[in-house]
């Protein structure tokens, strides 16, 4: 009886290891497993052995079955989709073909760049303070430490509305209004449309600029140099190379321009940093004792620095654009890089 | 400002190499924007030593010369005299250039070979000395390049200097920065001269009219001088700076503006009529001829040095061609002043001059230099033009300069400021290398007077720049102050901003930045009416182009101005979004409204997937579903598309403002055709503009989370003949008055005119979803209240409907 069913499965395996279609299969599975079948069959066979053997046979033969069962199942899975391969085949699309829907626009380069800019001093606690464009002199010079008739407006090419109403040259008298209102500690960044009577390849008439002011009791030019580095570092990349120089502002003293290393050429001197290996990048400076004085803070207990840079410019280096008129052509074929 | 090593060196030893020296004034605040390699204007000439010399068989005048440069023999034809067997001299070897675009070949000269030309000062551009061949001093080596040998070449640094250091404006300026940086001493030119017995004011006076704006004015007589060339070294220096020489009086007074920085300015004695100087203002429309040869037509306040009846310089700015000196000047009037600052640079400005004086004068120059440069201007006609320099020069000076003095700086403020600790020494040594006196008080702070070159140095803070720029940047380390725990709020606009751009660029559209200034004509080509707020410009009064001439009062025209680019470039299917300023002119006097605004617009094919669409032209409906996505993104409610706007630039029929609580925050529209084609358009486009002022006060970001509904819904359609004017929301707005409980939502699922639709009717086609919230409603239930919302709309309406018109 043993033998006979160790039998039964061998050759059952033999004829599953040969059967080849989805009917050979089912043919298989009624042969051995059906209600008539021969596993079926040696099963109710199991009554005529001797009694301490029934329960052993018993469990074998169910064991077989369900080994037989299992073998013929997957053995089947395998097949089916092979049998409706040839049917799906034939509605067979061409995926090569674009996908459908609705392009999705781009972020202008300077809003993405000035967002990036703004979202790093927003992490150092900054929040984000805006002022008009068309602008009284007093805030965009005179509060500003330049007065009318100094050399230092040579710097700026104003274009003016009235005599004493300009359009803003850089973000700076935001600073002013600021601290006009709001008592220290006053932290801010200041990103806008500044303009200045000058076009050419390197100048349009409007840009971007972001101020930055930090003022508070005790604010160092250790200050200014760990957070202008941090900032160039997140920006630019940890390993930014910076140096900082002395420079003139007159709403600062001392003032430094900031310069990264050029991350054209390294350092070794190209077009771009014009040979020098250094490429301009901030301007700023401790805030000047006078400019506190203006807006009624005491420039004994108080101290801070602003700092400022050109959107375009870093835009310009980070995606290696030479012409800086293109921002403002909003051509697709230029939109559409970014 | 260009600055010559050669000149640089009379003042100060410089080891550095240019480059190291470049990048030390850079680190010190003299920006070094580019180093220029500058030589003379010749190659290949170089040191040989004549071996022999023979008369030439063929020439009387000429010789025969064996040359060596050490390595080569050489046979050289020359027709000069004044060589030497022994004598060291230039030789222009074969493919030598040399000045006057000459280069030297092999050749035979009567029959002689001849390798190369034995050169005079002259012939090499270095020297005026062109009777004989230059004999070089002893002690070069053999072969070597002459330029080399000679020390002819000459490095050219320029300097950026910026507006506060009038002081760095002069040769000796950036000596004595160099000096300070490197710890080396400055050597000022010694200033000797012997005076004539003549007396000056015997011969000449100075009245100043207007102290104010003239302080100082010294006066010099020098006679006898000759006109002519200045020496070699000085055209070499000049030159090297970008100053044209011109002859010896000039260029002197030129020289010594460059060294000291004090501009000076010599008169032809001849023409001063009543040989005297008066400093005066002009006479309103008096007219002058500036050295420049330019007719200048003078205002009341602007000052003059004039003599006893005419003006004869625009005081500090340029002299007159009346009193030019000549090559038959013999006798000079030589000015040095000093002039209010202010008012030079308002003269420069009003004239539209900038001069070299003028640049330096409206900057500052030292009031306590004044005499020193004419002395050195004395000194070097003197030497140069044979000039007898009478005694004694007139010094007017009635408003003294006041000098600062005893400046008081605390050493804990430097290290307040900085947040480093400088020692008191070090400061000590960097203000006294900047020529400042230091003086210690009691307590231990110190009492600083700087030069009076220095015009920018006044208080303690300028103190502490100037010791950390020497003390160098790099010295100071870096530290992050403390963050405070509250940082502030969030920025409500700037979240807005990013929303908005996440939308739209999520619909297609990209960003674009206009210039915010535009054509005045804008407004004729946008259709505003006369008295539209449109037409309130705010006007630039020194506009680049007239096509940048006022701020605009609308971004459409932008829009508009970017489709019109991008058609020029064959691009003709846009999908653009812009943010930013609108300026609405106020009174004069006034800064203008500024307001924040949105703006799309769309024009071209709808999908770019020609593949899956074939081409469907973008329209009206198009735009507005962005900014209904926008109002729903921004999660702002209760949005009115009514038609009827009062917008000139939209299509009448095709445009509608756009309401919030009744309150219009903007429009959307097709252009008006009429605009398109004053805009040389041939495309349709679609537009909106909304304000993003209301947008920042109105958009939300609660989120109140209402339950799923468990019970299903019953839908009912119904298609109501209506007039063809009557607008679909006004069919909705008064299925929401039934206020109907039952029903959820009721929307517009077809429009349909044309065909079996009686002429002036449309077919509206409503779906009506009916829901309750606790129970599945029956059959019933949603006929009964389906029956009566169609009914009461019929009546309202007047409509039919469709289906059950019989
Ligand atoms: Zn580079």
């Amino acid at each position: 009886m043993r033998e006979d069913l160790a039998e039964l499965q061998r050759k059952a395996e033999a004829e599953l290891n040969s059967a080849g279609s989805e009917e050979e299969l089912l043919a298989i599975r009624t042969k051995y497993l059906g209600r008539k079948g021969l596993l079926t069959l040696l099963f109710r066979k199991i009554g005529n052995a001797a009694p301490d053997e029934r329960p052993l046979l018993g469990r074998l033969s169910n064991e077989i079955k369900e080994a037989l069962s299992v073998k013929i199942e997957n053995a089947l899975e395998k097949l089916a989709p092979q049998g409706k391969y040839g049917a799906l085949l034939q509605e067979k699309i061409d995926v090569t073909l674009p996908g459908r829907g609705v392009r999705h626009g781009r972020i202008h380069p300077i809003s993405q760049v000035s967002q990036e800019i703004c979202e790093v001093f927003l992490r150092l606690g900054f929040s984000v303070a805006k002022g008009p464009e068309v602008e009284l002199d007093y805030y965009n010079f005179e509060a500003l430490n330049i007065p009318k008739d100094h050399p230092a407006r040579d710097m700026q090419d104003t274009f003016y509305v009235e005599d004493n109403i300009v359009l803003r040259t850089h973000t700076s008298p935001v600073q002013i209004r600021i601290m006009e209102k709001q008592r220290p500690p006053v932290r801010i960044v200041s990103p806008g449309k500044v303009y200045r009577h000058d076009s050419d390849v390197s100048h349009t008439p409007m840009f971007h600029q972001i101020e930055g002011l930090w003022v508070d009791k005790g604010i160092t030019f250790s200050d200014l140099k760990g957070v202008l580095t941090y900032f160039l570092q997140q920006v630019f990349g940890e390993d930014t190379v910076l140096r900082f120089r002395p420079s003139f502002f007159p709403f600062t003293e001392p003032s430094a321009e900031i310069d990264i290393q050029c991350i054209i050429c390294g350092g070794t001197g190209c077009r771009v940093c014009g040979q020098s290996g250094w490429l301009e990048i901030l301007g700023a400076g401790m805030v000047d004792p006078e400019v506190f004085k203006t807006v009624g803070y005491d420039p004994e207990e108080i101290s801070g620095f602003a700092f400022g840079l050109g959107v375009e410019r870093i835009a310009m280096l980070k995606y290696s654009i030479s012409d800086i008129r293109l921002f403002y052509e909003n051509d697709r074929r230029f939109l559409e890089q970014f | 400002m260009l600055v010559s090593l050669r000149w640089l060196r009379d003042y100060v030893d410089v080891e550095l190499k240019p480059g190291e020296l470049a990048d030390r004034l850079t680190m010190a605040g003299l920006e070094v924007e580019s180093v220029d390699e500058a030589g003379p204007e010749f190659t290949n000439v170089v040191v040989a030593k004549i071996l022999s010399i023979k008369s030439h068989p063929g020439a009387d005048k000429l010789s025969l010369c064996e040359v060596t440069t050490g390595d080569e023999n050489y046979p050289v034809v020359c027709g000069a005299k004044n060589i030497n067997v022994g004598d060291v001299v230039p030789l222009a070897q074969v493919g030598a250039t040399i000045p006057g675009g000459y280069t030297i070949k092999s050749s035979i000269i009567r029959g002689e070979k001849s390798e190369g030309m034995l050169c005079s000062e002259d012939e090499l551009g270095i020297g005026e000395d062109a009777a004989g061949i230059m004999i070089l001093p002893g002690g070069l080596s053999l072969g070597e390049d002459l330029a080399d040998a000679l020390d002819l070449k000459d490095t050219v640094f320029d300097i950026g200097i910026t507006p506060n250091r009038s002081d760095c404006l002069s040769v000796i300026g950036i000596a004595r920065e160099v000096a300070a940086i490197t710890g080396k001493k400055l050597k000022l030119p010694e200033i000797v001269f012997t005076e004539a017995e003549e007396n000056t004011k015997d011969i000449t006076s100075v009245d100043i009219l207007n102290p104010n704006l003239c302080p100082r004015y010294t006066a010099r007589i020098i006679k006898d001088v000759r006109v002519g060339p200045s020496p070699h070294w000085m055209r070499l220096r000049l030159e090297a700076v970008g100053l044209r020489a011109i002859n010896n009086i000039v260029d002197i007074t030129n020289f010594v503006m460059m060294e000291f920085g004090q501009p000076l300015h010599a008169f032809d004695f001849r023409f001063l009529e009543e040989g005297r100087i008066v400093v005066r203002g002009a006479q309103e429309g008096e007219e002058f001829v500036s050295l420049d040869g330019k007719e200048r037509i003078l205002k009341a306040d602007t000052l003059m040095i004039c003599d006893g009846v005419k003006p004869v310089a625009i005081g500090g700015i340029m002299g007159g061609m009346n009193s030019e000196v000549t090559d038959d000047t013999g006798t000079v009037l030589l000015e040095s002043a000093y002039f209010n600052p202010t008012s030079i640079r308002k003269t420069s400005k009003w004239l539209g001059m900038s001069t070299d004086a003028s640049f330096r004068f409206e900057r500052g120059v030292d009031p306590e230099g004044v005499v020193r440069a004419s002395n050195r201007t004395a000194q070097l006609i003197a030497d140069l033009a044979g000039g007898k320099i009478c005694r004694n020069c007139i010094d007017q000076y009635s408003r003294k300069i006041k000098p600062v003095e005893n400046i008081p700086l605390r050493v804990k403020k430097v290290d307040e400021v900085l947040g480093v600790k400088v020692k008191a020494g070090e400061i000590k040594k960097i203000l006294k290398s900047l020529g400042m006196v230091v003086n210690k008080t009691e307590d231990g702070s110190y009492l600083v007077t700087p030069p009076t070159f220095r015009v920018d140095i006044s208080r303690e803070i300028d103190l502490i720049e100037e010791i950390i720029r020497i003390h160098g940047y790099d010295g100071v380390p870096m530290s992050l102050p403390a963050v405070p725990e509250r940082t502030d709020i969030k920025n409500r606009e700037k979240t807005l901003e990013e929303k908005i751009r996440v939308i739209l660029t999520g619909q297609g559209y990209s960003e674009v930045i206009n210039y915010s200034f535009i054509m005045p004509e804008s407004a004729n080509i946008l259709g505003l009416k006369e008295d539209d707020e449109g037409r309130k410009f705010v006007m630039i009064k020194n506009p680049l182009t007239e096509d940048q001439s006022v701020m605009r009062t609308s971004l459409v025209y932008g829009l508009l101005d970017t489709m019109r680019k991008n058609a020029n470039a064959g691009c003709f299917d846009l999908r653009i979004f812009e943010k930013g300023k609108i300026f609405i002119a106020q009174k004069e006097g006034e800064l203008p409204l500024e307001k924040e605004k949105i703006a799309g617009l769309i024009t071209g094919i709808r999908y770019d997937d020609l593949w899956h669409w074939k081409e469907l032209l973008s329209d009206f409906y198009d735009l507005k579903g962005c900014v209904e996505n926008l109002f729903d993104g921004l999660m702002v409610r209760d949005v009115k598309f009514k038609s009827g706007t009062d917008v000139p630039l939209l299509h009448p029929g095709k445009s509608c403002g756009i309401f919030v609580d009744d309150k219009k925050i903007g429009f959307i529209g097709e252009v008006h055709p009429g605009v398109l084609e004053k805009m040389d358009l041939k495309r349709n486009a679609v537009v909106f503009e909304l304000d993003f002022d209301f947008l920042a006060m109105h958009y939300t970001e609660e989120i109140f989370y209402r339950e799923i509904p468990r019970f299903p819904i019953s839908s009912r359609d119904v298609a109501f003949l209506v007039g063809k004017d009557m607008e679909g929301e006004r069919i909705l707005d008064l299925v929401v008055g039934e206020s109907e409980e039952l029903l959820e939502k009721a929307a517009i699922f077809d429009v349909y005119y044309g065909k079996g639709i009686p002429e002036g009717m449309k077919s509206t086609a409503l779906r009506f979803t009916y829901r309750s919230s606790d129970r599945t409603l029956t059959d019933d239930e949603v006929d009964e209240a389906h029956n009566r919302i169609v009914e009461r709309i019929a009546g309202l309406t007047g409509a039919r409907i469709r289906g059950k018109e019989d």
